[in-house]
């Protein structure tokens, strides 16, 4: 190591330890200056702190102006930095080393965001409500759904319609009406994200798209927030602290942001919503549940003070280990966001010039197949229930086929008679190599072809999904791989799925 | 996905969210060593459109490291994958 190598070391160790004495000097002076603010408003304000009664029984810091005389104002109860029921509500988790006095004070004085009130949020604001953080801010556009409510702990079956806003604060204030809540009723967008953000210390990513995981990660470095990320789909999930230490742009001892690990979004049309994928509760719960821990830790340490190297922790619910920890790399040399060479600025974010949905790629409503190729519920619903009559036994099969493509658990929720499934995700693979490398293919995933090319070829091919998207993929696949015969046999789909079916025809069939 | 060691000569492929979709599994064994830089065309070799639709946007980390493949001054450029390795493809999921 050269001479000027042992230097900057040594500069590095020495600011660091001086940072630290600065702190713990600031959170004296914190303390320190508390006790005089409500002791100067004493008649007695001299009496030393020390000696004053310390009586728990008469303990006066119920009293609205924090203090009282005792006898004729001789004495001046201590004035203790915490109120008579913080002692009591948070005493077991001040007793702890990690917290403590000055941790619990730290989350009092704490402002924390919550952007998405769901699966993430729910559980997240409620531990922190439940630790006493001072101010939780929490935004989200969207409505409570029946269908939310497996995961979204904060909502509940009286409050289907409320805006989630307002039943997680009716919730958080029954559990901690102490805390200070700030509800904002809208999605978050570029041109609100900067101005509201501002006001807070650390961010929570409880959000469902990537245009929102990108705009929140870039806004947080900006303004040099820590930034609490979580995600979960199905059986995983993903939990990330970015961004922290929270310092500027360019500073390379700065925490990573979300574009240092994952720099390109997925690709519009593979992103999966926890409706259309799935999610189980206690996997999204766990994961708001984590978030709402970093929290904690972050502010009872100090912020800026963090020196936990950065890291992903994966959670599996089906796998073992169920957890793993990725250990992640610094800030990227490049990152757009947070490195010396930012394109990311407060300007182009403030201006509209970053379009996160763009960069993101829209997803536009599938519309792959010509209208003759597209049949409607109503129009299919004849052809169903015709042959139906007309056969009695197995009839959608002997006119024609009825191909369902949903994923097979979804198709045993409620399915046509006489439908037959080939889940969308084995057409997909199958027709992705099936012309060029069929020995690269397992045989079970060509069994589906070769099932409906041994159906009478003339039988026209109806597909079916939820919602109608899968079914027109489905349908192009298909005749990809030629089970059309060359235009002889017609295959298309039912348009919108078995979503218009219920809506439209059988309003018995099953809704999920 | 429970970890096996893998067998002699094989590196241990973990997939997650959508590239476990995508590929039908979730783990796999594939021949060691081979080149990090290599691993996105050996899986495409395997899972025709893979790369595009889901490896491009990935995380992939070897032995519970971030590694960092992507350009031509990436910092793990040369990084080779070993016999007995256990990487895994990350891919973003945003939904909560």
């Amino acid at each position: 190591m050269s001479s000027v190598d042992a230097q900057i070391v040594a500069l590095h160790a020495q600011i660091a330890s001086c940072e630290t004495q600065l702190q713990r000097l600031r959170d004296q002076l914190f303390e320190a200056e508390s006790h005089r603010d409500i002791s100067s408003g004493a008649a007695t304000g001299q009496t030393p702190l020390s000696l004053v009664n310390v009586a728990p029984s008469s303990h006066p810091t119920e009293t609205s102006e924090g203090f009282s005389h005792q006898e004729k104002g001789q004495k001046v109860a201590k004035i203790w930095p915490l109120d008579k029921h913080e002692y009591r509500r948070y005493g077991r988790q001040l007793i702890m080393s990690e917290i403590g006095l000055t941790g619990q004070l730290r989350l009092r004085s704490s402002a924390v965001l919550v952007v998405g009130v769901g699966g993430l949020g729910c559980p997240a604001a409620a531990y922190l409500a439940g630790a006493g953080v001072g101010t939780i801010g929490l935004i989200d556009g969207d409505t409570v759904e029946e269908s939310n409510l497996h995961r979204q702990i904060l909502h509940s079956t009286e409050r289907v319609d409320m805006a989630k806003v307002d039943s997680a604060i009716a919730s958080l204030k029954s559990l901690n009406p102490t805390v200070k809540y700030v509800p904002y009723h809208k999605r978050l967008t570029a041109e609100i994200a900067l101005d509201i953000f501002d006001q807070y210390d650390v961010i929570l990513d409880c959000t469902d798209t990537p245009a929102s995981r990108y705009l929140i990660s870039d806004s947080c470095v900006l303004l040099e927030k820590p930034l609490v990320s979580a995600s979960a789909l199905r059986t995983e999930g993903q939990l990330m602290v970015l961004n922290n230490p929270p310092l500027p742009a360019g500073n390379a001892q700065g925490g990573p942001c979300y574009r240092c690990v994952f720099p390109k979004p997925p690709p519009a049309a593979s992103v999966v919503s926890c409706g259309d994928g799935g999610i189980l509760g206690p996997v999204v719960g766990t994961m708001g549940v984590l978030q709402a821990l970093e929290t904690i830790k972050i502010i009872t340490k100090g912020i800026q003070r963090s020196s936990e190297p950065p890291s992903l922790l994966l959670f599996s619910a089906f796998s073992n280990p169920p957890f793993r920890s990725i250990r992640l790399r610094t800030r990227k040399a490049k990152c757009s966001a947070c490195s010396a060479q930012a394109t990311v600025t407060r300007e182009a974010l403030e201006s509209g010039s970053l379009d996160y949905v763009q960069f993101c790629g829209a997803v536009s409503p599938i519309d792959a197949l010509a209208a003759t190729e597209r049949v409607s519920v109503v129009e299919y619903s004849r052809l169903y229930n015709s042959s139906d009559a007309a056969m009695n036994t197995q009839p959608s099969i002997k006119e024609h086929i009825l191909v369902d493509v949903r994923e097979k658990v979804q198709f045993e929720l409620g399915n046509l008679e006489g439908s037959i499934n080939i889940p969308y995700s084995a057409i997909c693979r199958s027709s992705a190599t099936a012309s060029t490398d069929p020995l690269s293919q397992p045989p079970s995933e060509d069994g589906w072809v070769a099932q409906l090319r041994n159906l009478a070829e003339d039988r026209p091919i109806y597909v079916v999904c939820r919602l109608g998207n899968d079914s027109q993929l489905a349908v192009g696949k298909m005749k990809e791989l030629g089970l059309d015969g060359g235009g002889t046999r017609w295959i298309g789909d039912i348009r919108d799925g078995l979503r218009a079916w219920r809506k439209r025809i059988d309003p018995d069939f099953p809704e999920y | 996905m429970a970890s096996n060691r893998p067998p002699p000569g094989h590196f241990e492929l973990l997939y997650f969210a959508a590239a476990s979709d995508f590929a039908g599994r979730n783990t796999e064994n594939i021949p060691a060593p081979i080149v990090a830089t290599d691993l996105f065309g050996v899986l495409e070799q395997r899972y025709p459109g893979i790369t595009e639709k889901v490896l491009s946007s990935c995380a992939v980390t070897v032995n519970l490291q971030y590694v960092d493949l992507e350009g031509e001054d990436a910092a793990d450029k040369d990084l080779i994958i070993q016999e007995g390795d256990e990487v895994a493809i990350i891919p973003p999921v945003s939904s909560g």
